[in-house]
This record gives structure tokens, sequence and C-alpha cells, in this order.
């Protein structure tokens, strides 16, 4: 290497978005024109919790640079069959032909109309893991916003691989789509089933690795030691999907043995709804003439509104409340005299009195004991009556947290444990305050970079919530998307986020079949679909069955970085310029995903630290492109010059550097009037950057106060208080949409129903899948174990499965040869480390090697990532068995909010032959 | 006198693996070679089982003893404590992978590339015949602290003269720099936590300290 | 399990080393060999027998050790950087050992002179103890690096070459040979006894010890005890005059010679597992009481 120093060499600041822990600021190293390293951009390290640092996968970013299997010229398909036996026959064409041909597809459409006659978007698009596509596809959501109604309902993974219930309870809760501990300040984290070690990104990871450092424990409660696991406290084996008996348990410890002398009194008299009266019939019984919630006041003797200035209302007792009246579905009301009411905090503490440790010991193989020891630790951490000062604030301090994880946040049993956990946080006072429970972002409300601003007053001294109407006048009867999301799901309204939030397994289900009484127009297939960063044949589950259903649709148009196992049906695979090649400004810091919680706000650009290979192009180049040939150029531009390239509207106070809507802009033009908006915007006028500032300098922020992490406080100035633990105003809503429902012949949806009460109870949650399987002619004991999945910091969102390097790294982890069993369940049924085993589930099997382990659960089996291609390069040879390929859709195992849990009951086998290598 | 040396706090490490790919490309290291890794290691029986991530390389030891037995003393220990690898005079005899108890050393004799046969361009533009058939490890990015002496910049305080993995660290892990300065960050830190290193039985006196807990 | 199946990953087992193959065994079984029977053959020329067959053929045996080694280092056409190292390499010193055994080995074949002969035997030993504490100095392999290893090495050398000169010797000498073949027997059964006891008494790798079980029962059977026995038989057909004692000898020769290599097949290829990992200590993961959020990282102040 001794002509290095001849050489040209060069730094490039850039970021990483390729999974929602991001965006992390990184620098790329290039020789010569060829990008060789990305390094940690330390200009960052003040502003970015993880001091300028990427993870592991950006490191993979060079290879899939230079990946030989890229997609460099834009592809059509010349076989029309299409088939996972049908070669493609992709050959290539040019630019010119390839988006004149989109663009005759989309003229057809408008012809035709933008819905079709079932009410559905003629044009569907399917974007990867939570958002962060958009931190890649330049200007595309102008186009898509020039274009109109779209169908975004057919989920590469949203719902069946997120936190679902989690986001959509979160949110609904405390405006937390994404929940986590406030790291820093906090002593003692419950992480149940967490894997924030391998998916929390560089700010959790740098975060939890400081705090460890300082002491706090954190008890991790899951099957498998997982990363996060490994780096904890203790670990608590629990049985799979009995992680709700288990909060439940921690809840009766607090409540019921504990009691309320030792919780935070305040905060649930003045920031929960703990003190609201609930009359005989479940509902709150409420003033006659206000029809607010009534409290019972001690010192007059007599029950009040809730909002009665001064008032000290009354957690515990029976009351006789002299008049009043209930509120129900479809407002029916029902007045009522000399009636007992009851708080709801006593409602929680006799609703929990059954759920005791030894109880719950049964249910979850956790000793009693464990669960005592840990609620009285969460209790003792969470120092109530401690305060601290936060940017010139005294706010409280309670250092405790209860975080959950994939499959424990979503499918049946994550409504309980969303409530559970939240309760348990407002019991200590510990939602929203300094080392608590926090949100983390907003994505259902808006605007999304700040959760202050969401909060608006509601009914009932709640926050404002904006549901999907279930009353009759507004509910929506027809399908506006083909997951129902409208129709079904209330709580998750209908935002920019809210389709793909759907139940989205339902749209690709209900292309295959509907339930008998579905009395709806049958979902159509759309004319085009668009994939962009996704590869639904692999990351959605009975992927076998799903890959036949994207067989039928008539025209599909991936934006394509290799040939993957989606793109596989595919008419057309347009290249665009990847992480390295391209250019866009994206927002840092604000509110963002998982632990984002950052002391700075701004904006970074990602540029071209090198020319793009072959024939790829920039995706606001492409973005342009179709909106010039689609005749929607000023509407396309009208929306960047609105914001929608994600950052600032190019017009504001005291500026504008707005785009000429008539006109074709190239791409430097439109970031560049971008980058001097935003800059502008965020100095409030101080300082106007260019895209050659930015070039230079990578990234521009202004501080951000430490306080707008908590929400307790503004909710405090607004007088507000958080809508737990009674949950009056859900119950209300399933009753009026069962009603909707009902009055159309359906009843395909009432299992789902069950989950609106108001105090959750324990059902037989891992009996579910049991059920499912005699519901479905299989016997439950041919299937004996549960299979799971893990997530891989390597691989987690990254679409980097043809990446050599991963590959390479990914090997020093546990599991990523094949399946993690327990050695001893392995011995018993004679698997050796390395042996080649089936995992079998009553829709299918899947395959790959035996990796043995003492941290799991003998009952358990684990496999991390994603992975049984047999498309994609590279990733075709691996030979890794997948969870998505046996696990069913089922409509049974679908919750209310739509969504399903990672968890398949199968067995194992070794398969004869198999010998060690 | 200066002597580098490397804390690596096990509290810290998640086993990301970033500093085993930072190293890879810093490097330019073939498929199959990693001077460095991180170690994903399991103890104890269902229930009461650990698990821990330790990451490995060459340790830098103050008595190598692959450097006592190169019979060509292409491997050699240097006064600021880093044991360097001379290419050119390396025979691949591999005495010194024998001797080396951290497996830190690696040899590969046909040049190997990510995707098949030919190298991509980041592997073109780096590609080192001199590397072929010889010895190669962890030199804790000697270039770099090369050319500190040469700015005045200081290892393990500045990032361009600190060793690749300890800047990519995601979790603040590692901490380079001269433990005969009092002062500096890695001296400091090894004096208010325990540490151990590894294999120290054999006397080969490491200069990666392992730290696993608070003093 | 076998001995070279990779460990499940990320455990601290050892591994097999996968660096040196039949090309370095082949240096320590010729060059042990070759070495050894040169030693006898330079003391035996010291009575006025003729030895130089035997001390070409031990020659030769070196030589073609080394050319294996030659074969198997990465740089072959850098190979004379290999006596860069004298100060400490037992590498660099059994690569010079070399020259001065075949320099004194071509004076000894030139001039058939005892004290020569003597000369070349006394570079033969020092060659064989050469290759003895190069294995010692790898201090990655535990069973090379065990204090009793080399001395074993050394006296696998010498019962090899007490094997081999067995075999070529003829009349008055057989005798002695047979004698000295039982002592060399002897002193290796009792070094390769002490070897595996400290094996295990100093934990090296069970897959070391594994391996090494795995031959001992007919390593002691036939390259020992028959080996003995046959030595024995010879030598008192020497005694008695008796018919065959030649051929016993030989046989006992061949068989002592034989267990050698086996061992240093063994010793290289299949026990040569490497150290492996030591976590001394567990991490402390958080969980003790510690100063915690009593003095936070506050906000922008």
């Amino acid at each position: 290497m001794t002509a290095a120093t001849a050489r040209n060499e060069r730094k490039v600041p850039s970021y990483c978005y390729n999974c929602v822990a991001g965006p992390d600021f990184m620098n790329v190293k290039v020789i010569d024109g060829v990008a060789t390293e990305i390094e940690p951009n330390f200009a960052a390290a003040e502003v970015h919790p993880a001091r300028g640092r990427v993870c592991v996968k950006a490191h993979g970013l060079v290879q899939k640079t230079y990946n030989p299997h890229r997609i460099l010229q834009p592809m059509k398909r010349t076989n029309p069959k299409k088939g996972r036996n049908e070669d493609p026959g992709f050959v290539p064409i040019s630019w010119d032909e390839a988006l004149d041909t989109i663009a005759a597809r989309l003229a057809a459409v408008r012809e035709k109309g933008l819905v079709d006659d079932a009410g559905l978007p003629r044009v569907a698009a399917s974007f990867g893991h939570g958002g962060t596509p958009a931190m890649y596809m330049g200007t595309l959501p102008a186009f898509l916003a020039a274009w109109g109604p779209i169908d975004f309902s057919f989920g590469s993974g949203q719902g069946v691989k997120c936190v679902h219930s989690e986001h959509l309870y979160g949110e609904f809760w405390h405006r937390a789509f994404t929940v986590a501990a406030d790291t820093p300040n906090c002593r003692y984290v419950i992480s149940i089933g967490s894997n924030v070690d391998a998916s929390g990104g560089p700010c959790a990871v740098t975060r939890h690795a400081d705090a460890r450092v300082r002491g706090y424990k954190r008890v991790q409660v899951e099957p498998h030691l997982s990363v996060t696991g490994a780096c904890a406290s203790e670990w608590v084996p629990i049985r799979p999907k009995t992680d709700p008996a288990f909060m439940f348990a921690l809840i009766h410890v607090l409540v019921c043995e504990h009691g309320v002398g030792q919780l935070d009194l305040p905060f649930l008299r003045d920031r929960t709804s703990s003190p609201y009266l609930v009359g005989p019939d479940g509902l709150y019984l409420r003033d006659p003439d206000s029809a607010r919630p009534l409290v019972w006041d001690p010192v007059a003797g007599r029950a009040v509104p809730f909002d009665t200035p001064g008032v000290q209302p009354a957690l515990e007792g029976r009351f006789r409340v002299a008049a009043a009246v209930t509120v129900d579905a479809d407002d029916a009301r029902q007045p009522l005299a000399d009636v007992e009411g009851v708080p709801a905090h006593t409602m929680l503490v006799e609703h929990m009195r059954k759920y005791t440790p030894e109880w719950a010991e049964g249910i979850c193989d956790v000793p009693a004991a464990t669960i005592r020891r840990i609620a009285g630790e969460y209790l003792e951490n969470a120092q109530i009556g401690a305060t601290i000062e936060v940017d010139g604030a005294t706010l409280p301090l309670r250092p405790v947290a209860v975080t959950l994880g994939k499959s424990v946040n979503n499918g049946w049993g994550a409504f309980e444990c969303c409530w559970a956990r939240t309760v348990l946080a407002t019991l200590v006072g510990a939602l929203e305050v300094p080392g608590g429970t926090l949100g983390t972002t907003v994505r259902l409300n808006r605007p999304h970079d700040d959760r202050h601003l969401s909060v608006a007053a509601g009914e009932d001294g709640f926050m404002a919530q904006k549901f999907n109407p279930t009353d009759k006048a507004h509910w929506v009867a027809q399908p506006t998307g083909r997951n129902a999301h409208r129709t079904l799901v209330p709580i998750v309204g209908n935002s920019a986020w809210s389709q793909a939030l759907g139940p989205t397994q339902l749209a690709w289900m209900f292309q295959r079949e509907v339930p008998r009484d579905f009395n709806m127009p049958k979902p159509t297939l759309p004319d085009i679909w668009f994939i962009y960063r996704s590869n639904p044949a692999i990351s959605f589950w009975d992927t076998p069955s799903l890959v036949e259903t994207i067989a039928t649709f008539p025209f599909t148009v991936s934006f394509a970085y290799t040939v993957d196992e989606t793109n596989f049906f595919a008419d057309l695979l347009l290249p665009e310029a990847t992480d390295l090649e391209s250019l866009q400004m994206i927002k840092v810091g604000g509110t963002k995903f998982v632990e984002q919680f950052w002391t700075a706000r701004g904006v970074v650009l990602r540029q071209p630290a090198v020319e793009p290979q072959g024939e790829a192009r920039d995706f606001t180049w492409i973005s342009t492109e179709l909106a010039r040939r689609t005749g929607l150029l000023e509407p396309y531009n009208k929306a960047i010059n609105r914001g929608a390239g994600g950052v600032s509207p190019l017009t504001g106070e005291g500026y504008d550097f707005s785009l000429d809507p008539t006109r074709t802009h190239d791409v430097d033009t439109i970031w560049d009037a971008i980058c001097r908006a935003a800059s502008t915007d965020l100095s409030q006028g101080r300082e106007t950057h260019d895209l050659a500032w930015f070039k230079e300098h990578g990234f521009y922020t202004v501080p951000m106060p430490q306080r707008s992490w908590y929400l307790t406080p503004t909710l405090a100035e607004k007088g507000l208080r958080y809508e737990l633990p009674y949950q009056e105003r859900l119950l209300r809503i399933g009753r009026e949409l069962g009603n909707r429902l009902h009055e159309h012949g359906m009843h395909w949806w009432d299992t789902q129903l069950s989950e609106y009460t108001a105090l959750p109870e324990w059902h037989d949650v891992p009996g579910r899948w049991e059920q499912a399987l005699v519901d479905s002619g299989a016997k439950p004991e041919d299937y004996p174990l549960w299979l799971l999945a893990t997530k891989s910091m390597q691989y987690h969102t990254g679409g980097n499965v043809s990446i050599a390097l991963m590959r390479e790294v990914a090997q020093n982890v546990r599991g990523h040869a094949g399946v993690i069993m327990n050695a001893n369940t392995a011995k018993g049924l004679g698997i050796a480390d390395g042996d080649r085993v089936e995992i079998r589930s009553h829709i299918g099997a899947t395959y790959g090697k035996a990796v043995l382990a003492h941290g799991i659960r003998p009952d358990t089996l684990v496999i991390p990532g994603q992975f049984d291609h047999w498309a994609t390069p590279v990733a075709k040879d691996f030979g890794m068995p997948s969870l998505n390929t046996v696990a069913p859709m089922s409509l049974e195992l679908t919750d209310a909010t739509g969504s399903g849990a990672d968890i398949v009951r199968v067995a194992i086998r070794r398969l004869e032959g198999s010998t060690v290598q | 006198m200066t002597r580098y040396v490397m804390s690596i706090d096990l509290r810290r490490c998640v086993g990301c693996q970033t500093c085993t790919a930072a190293c890879k490309n810093a490097n330019a290291t073939p498929p199959g070679v990693q001077w460095r890794r991180v170690l994903d290691l399991e103890t104890g029986e269902f229930p009461d089982v650990r698990r821990s991530f330790l990451p490995t390389a060459c340790m830098h030891c103050a008595e190598p003893p692959c450097a006592e037995v190169c019979p060509t003393e292409a491997t050699q220990k240097r006064r600021d404590g880093l044991v360097t690898i001379d290419y050119d005079v390396c025979i691949g005899c591999a005495n010194c992978v024998m001797a080396c108890p951290y497996e830190a050393r690696s040899i590969v004799h046909e040049p190997r590339f990510a995707y098949g046969d030919q190298p991509i361009a980041s592997e073109a533009i780096r590609f080192d015949p001199s590397r072929i058939s010889v010895a190669t490890k962890c030199s804790f990015c000697k270039e770099r602290i090369d050319a500190a002496a040469a700015s005045g910049r200081i290892p393990g305080r500045d990032p361009e003269v600190t060793p690749a993995c300890v800047n990519s660290c995601i979790s603040g892990a590692m901490v380079f720099g001269d433990i005969d300065d009092p002062d500096s960050a890695v001296s400091r830190l090894l004096a208010k936590t325990q540490h151990f290193h590894m294999h120290e039985e054999l006397g080969t006196g490491p200069s990666v300290y392992y730290i696993w807990d608070h003093a | 399990m076998k001995p070279n199946r990779p460990p499940l990953p990320g455990q601290p087992a050892p591994r097999l080393q996968q660096h040196w193959d039949w090309r370095a065994a082949g240096n320590f079984i010729c060059g042990g060999s070759g070495g050894g029977l040169v030693l006898f053959a330079g003391l035996a020329g010291l009575t006025g027998a003729e030895v130089r067959p035997q001390l070409a053929a031990g020659l030769v045996l070196v030589a073609l050790g080394l050319l294996c080694v030659w074969f198997e280092i990465g740089r072959p056409w850098r190979a004379l950087n290999v006596f860069r190292h004298i100060r400490s390499s037992w590498m660099t010193r059994e690569a010079s050992v070399a020259l001065a055994l075949f320099g004194a080995g071509a004076l000894a074949l030139l001039t058939a002179h005892p004290t020569a002969q003597a000369l070349a035997g006394l570079c033969g030993l020092a060659f064989v103890y050469a290759q003895a504490r190069i294995l010692a100095a790898d201090k990655g392999i535990p069973a090379w690096r065990h204090a009793r290893c080399a001395p074993l090495v050394l006296g696998s050398g010498l019962a090899e070459g007490a094997g081999l000169i067995a075999v070529t010797l003829a009349g008055g000498l057989q005798l002695a040979a047979a004698a000295v073949l039982v002592l060399a027997l002897s002193a290796r059964l009792l070094l390769w006894r002490r070897y595996l006891d400290g094996l295990r008494a100093d934990h090296a790798p069970a897959a070391s010890v594994q391996a090494f079980d795995a031959i001992a029962p007919r390593l002691v059977r036939f390259g020992h005890l028959l080996a003995g026995g046959l030595a024995l038989l010879a030598a008192a057909g020497a005694l008695g005059g008796l018919p065959g004692a030649g051929i016993a000898l030989a046989a006992a020769g061949l068989l002592a010679a034989g267990a050698g290599w086996w061992f240093k097949y063994t010793l290289i290829r299949r026990a040569a597992f490497t150290q492996g990992i030591a976590l001394k200590h567990h991490p402390v993961r958080g969980g003790k009481p510690a100063s915690l959020a009593s003095t936070p990282r506050l906000g922008n102040a």
C-alpha cells in the first residue's frame, strides 16, 4: 500500500438510515473515486447520542455499491407467465422505454379512474421497514402525493413483524408510537422480549452500555437469551406468550400487596383516570348535565365532575352517587340515581386481585418469588417523590421502566401487555417523566416530529384522539384500502401511516379467500404495484402462498437492487442509485423511533460519495421523470414546495426558495432549494446554507431541550390526563364497531371485538395457537415446540442479505447458521450441533442447521432474522431456515389491531443422512 | 516511553461485530480473514446461563511468542508496543500461528474476494499481493500510529490516528492509548476498573486489557 | 465427536490447527528419524564399523523432511530468510544445525573418519533437539508447549534412530543395537506415559488427549512392548548365535520407528488443538447499587 500517499483520498459525510433506529452519521472514505470504507463522522459527536457512529450494517454499504449482482440497468420481463418455476426472462431496456411503459400504464389508470369498482385504489405500493425507504426515495413521496389515492396495505411485514399494538395503543395512551426507557436516567428496566441491543441502533447501544457501567439493572424476561438478554443483569426465561400473566402479577403485587399508599398518589389522582367513578354497567358515571365523568370528593362527600377546581378525588372506596348518567355505544344514555360509583383505581385493584404471582407461576413458568421480587425492586427503584432538574425545570424523577419486544407487543396478548406496561408506569408515576417510560415518536398524530404539538384537549379530560369513526353516520362501511383499516380498526386512525399499519395480512389473505359473511366488495388486484426496499415474499408469513398471490399481480414495478423473491415476479426492474450514490436530505433529532431522543435536531445530507454504478439513477431524477411523463409535473413540484421531500416547506416566514412548478428541475436544483429552506427554517432565518455547504459539512442542527423528551409536563400544562387504567372509551368503541359489523351481517371479526375491554382479563394466549391447530385439522401434540424469531443487528431491515461481508461477520453471532435449540431438548431428539434439521408446522417445513445452546427454554426454538431465500444472489446459498416459511396467515390469530405475533407451533427432527460437516 | 494498549470493556460489548466489519474494511482483509472478531460465548446450563461477548485480536504482547519463534525476524516487537509483520520478509512458515495463544494470525495462499474470482472495485483498488502467503494480523492500525508521530496527533484521542475498531465501536467498549502516560484516557480508565488479560499465565504480557467491573 | 469438528459458534473450544499439514508432520517424522539415525551411525562408527550408508540414509531423511517444509511454506523463494533469527527462533536454529549436519555429514561420508562421523552424529542429535524445541516454543498449542512434549519428541527421534540403525546393522553390533533399542524404547515409553499424564494433569484440551488416547494402546503394544520384546529376542539370539536374530531386530527397529512416526503424525495433525479462549471473569452488566440517576447528564445546560 505504498502508493496510498499519491492517491486522491477524501471523506464524504453522509448518513445511514437502513433501519428505524437511525439516522446515524457516517463518513464515506473514497480513494481515487472508489468507496473503500465507512467511518464514523466525529464532527457529529456532540449532537448525536451515538457520537457520530454507525452500526455494523453501514459498514456493508461499500460492498452494497459494488456488489456484482446488482441490477444496473432497467430490465423488463419477457416471460408473461409468472411463477416460481418460470424464468422471468429479464432483458435490459433503456430508461426511456422503462419510464414510458410505466407512464402509459399510469395514464391508462387515470383514464379509468384512480379507484376501481370496489372502491380500491388501482395503484398500490409497498415499501419496506418502518418508513425507512422514504429516507432513500428522494422526491418519490412528492410524486405519490401528486398522484392521489394509493393502496399501501400490501404489507411487507407491518403488523406481523413490527411492534404493532405498541404503535397503536402507545400512541393512544401517551403519544408513543414507539416506547423506550429513558435510558440515560433510568436505574431499573423490566425488558420483556425487547431486543434493544440488537435492534436499537447505535444510540440505544451506546446509552444502554453507559447505563450498565453506571450500574442500572435490566431484567430480561424472554424465552431465549437474546443479545439483549446477554447484556442484562438477570434473565427470566418465561414461557412464550405468557407475558400478560407475568405483568398482571406485577401489577397485583403493586396494587394488592404494596397498596395505594406506596404508589404515586398525586400522579394517579391528577394525571390519570384512576379517580373516575365507574358505574355498575362498567361505564363512567357522568355528570347528568355536562356528561363529564365524575369523581368522589371526600371533603364535600359527594361526586363532582373530574375537573372541578380544587378537588382532591378519592382513589379507593365505594360511593353512593345521587344522580349520574352513563353513555354507552351509539350515544345510548342512561340516567341513574343513587347508584354505586367505584373509582377506576379500586376497579383495577379488585380486577387484579386474582392475578397473584402464585397464579402466574403456573402459567409463565416463572417462580412466584421472582415475580414478587421484581415488582418490589421496580417499586423501590421508582424513588417515588424524587425530583430532578432538567433544563431549569424541576421534574419528577422515576427511574424505572418496562419495555416490550416484538411478539410481546403484537398479536394476541399484546393489548394486555401494552396496557399492563403503561399501567405499571402510571402506578409509580413513571410515565413520560425523567427516568421512566417514554414515547419517542408519533406517526398516527401530527406533526410527526413534535409529540407535544400533537397534544390537544379531547373529551373526558383526555388527549384528543383521531379514531376511525364507528358511529352509524360515519363508519366506513366500504373499505378504501385492501386491508380495510378504516373499517375494522378504529384506533389506527387515518393518517398517512395508518393504512400501512392496518391489518396488512388481511390484504394478502383476502386476495385468496374472504370469510363467508364478508359482505363487502371482494378486494381486487391493483392495476399497478410499486415495490421498493421491500421483499414481502421473504419478510411476510406463509411465504409460499404469498408468492402465488404476488404472481397474480398484473403489473409490478420494482425499484430493484438485485433480483429477489418478490421482484422475481415483476414486469419492470428499475435500478436506483443506492446509499453511497444518491442525494437526499432528511431530518435528524427531534422525536424519532426507538431511543432516538436527542438534544439537537436538524437535517443531514446523503450525497453521492461515488458515481452511480451502471445505469442506476438518483431517485429524485426517477420521480421527476415519472411526474413529467405522467403530466403531473406541476402538482409534483407543488408537493415538493409544500415539503413532501420530507424536510421543510420551501416557503416560510421570511424566505421563499420554492421551485417553479411548471418546469422540470434537476436533482441538485431541487435539493439545493430544500437545503436552503431547511437551514433557514431551523435557524429561524439566521443562516441559509446551500447544497454545496451541506456537501462539505454534512449536517446542520440546532439545540433541542431535553425537557421535550417528556410528555407529562405538557399534559400537566394543559390539565389533561392519561386514559389509564380504565378503558371505558375502548369498551364503547368496540361495542359500536360490533354494532356496525353486525348491522351488515358480518360476524367474522367477532373474536377480535373481544379485545375491547375496560380492564383486560387473562385469556389463555398460548392456547389460541393450540386451538388454531385444532381448528385447522392438526393435532397440537404433533407440534410440541414454540418457534420464535429474533432480530439480527447485522441484517435487521437492511435489505443486505446479498452483502458478503454481513454474512461473514454475522456468522460470529450465535444462530446465524440455523435454528437455535436447547441442547438437552436436542439430545432427547438425537440432534447434534450442526445437524441438518427440518422444522415443520402444520402448513409446511423449513430447513437448516441445528445450533445448540443452553440459553433457550427447552420448549422453544429460535431462528434469527428472515431467510430461506431462493432468488436473491448470495442469500439463496445460505441454507438458512425461516420462521416466515412456516408461519400461517390466520384470521383466528389476528388481534383487534390487525396484528399477529411472530410465533408458530412446530416439530423438529434430524434429517436422515445428515452429517456434521 | 510509550506503550500503546487497548482496553475492552466487556460490560459494554454487545457482540454486534461493528468492529469486525470496520476492521475488515479498514484493512482490506479478504473473506474469512478477521484480524479481529467478537466471540459469542455461553457458559452454564439452562436456566443458569451466561452469554458474553469477547472481542479478540492480536494482543500485541510485551513478550510476543510469535516474535520469539519467527525465524525471519519478520515479526517484530516495536518500542511503542506494537507487534508488526514485515510482509516482504515473512516466509509464511506459520510457526508464529502455532506460537500465538490467541489465534490472532492468518495466512491465505491465494487471492480471495467477496464475490468469486474477481475483485470488486473496492477490493481491486486495495489489493496487496505482498499479503499473499505470509502471516497477517491486527496491526493496531500501524499506519495511523505512524502518522501520529509525523502529525503530532495523539492515538486514542484523535480519531485519525486511532485504530479503526476503536473508532467504530458503538458501545464505546474500546479505549486506546499510551499506558505509560498516566493521564491518557486508557490509563485513567484502567485505574478505576478491574480487568484481566487473556491467558496471562502464559507470560505473554498482552497489551489488551479486558475490563469486567469497576474497581 | 470428530476432533476436527468446528466448535459451537463462539464457544471457547480449542480448534485443531489448520496451517501445518502432512508436510510439516513429514519434517518432524523424517527429521527426527534422520537425526536419530545419524546420531547412532556416528556412535556405531566409533567402533570402526562401516556406517556411511546409514549416515547417508539419515542425511537423506533429514533433507526429505526439509524439502517437505520447503513445499509447505508460503514463500519458498525467500526460504533463506529462515536464517535471520538465531537469537531466539528454534526454527532458525534447526535450519542452522541442518547446515552443520550436512557439512559434518559430507565430511564424514568423504573421509569415513570416526571423528567426523561422531561429529555428524552430534549434529544429528542437535537437529532432533532443535525440532523438539520448535514445538516447545509454540505456546498456541498446549500439547506442544507442555514441558514433557520436547523430551518425548527427542526421545522418539532417538528411538526411531535406534530402530533404523538396528534394521541396518549386522554382525557383532546387533547385540549392542538391540540393547540400545531396548533402552531407547523403555525411555520413550516412560516419556510417553509421563507426557499423557502431564497433559491430563495440566488440563490440556480434551480433544488433544482424546487424539492420543485413540492411538495409545496400539502404540504401546506394538511400538514398544512388541518392539522391545523382539529386540530382547534378537539380543538373546545374538548372544546364543540363533538364526533369525537379525530379522527379529529389523522387525523391532521398524516397529520402533513406525511407532515414532505415528506418534508424531498424531502430534502435528490430530492432537494440535489451540489454546482456546478463556473468559476469566464474566462482565458485570449493571445491577449493582451505584450512583445511578442521581447524577444524570442533563440537556443543553
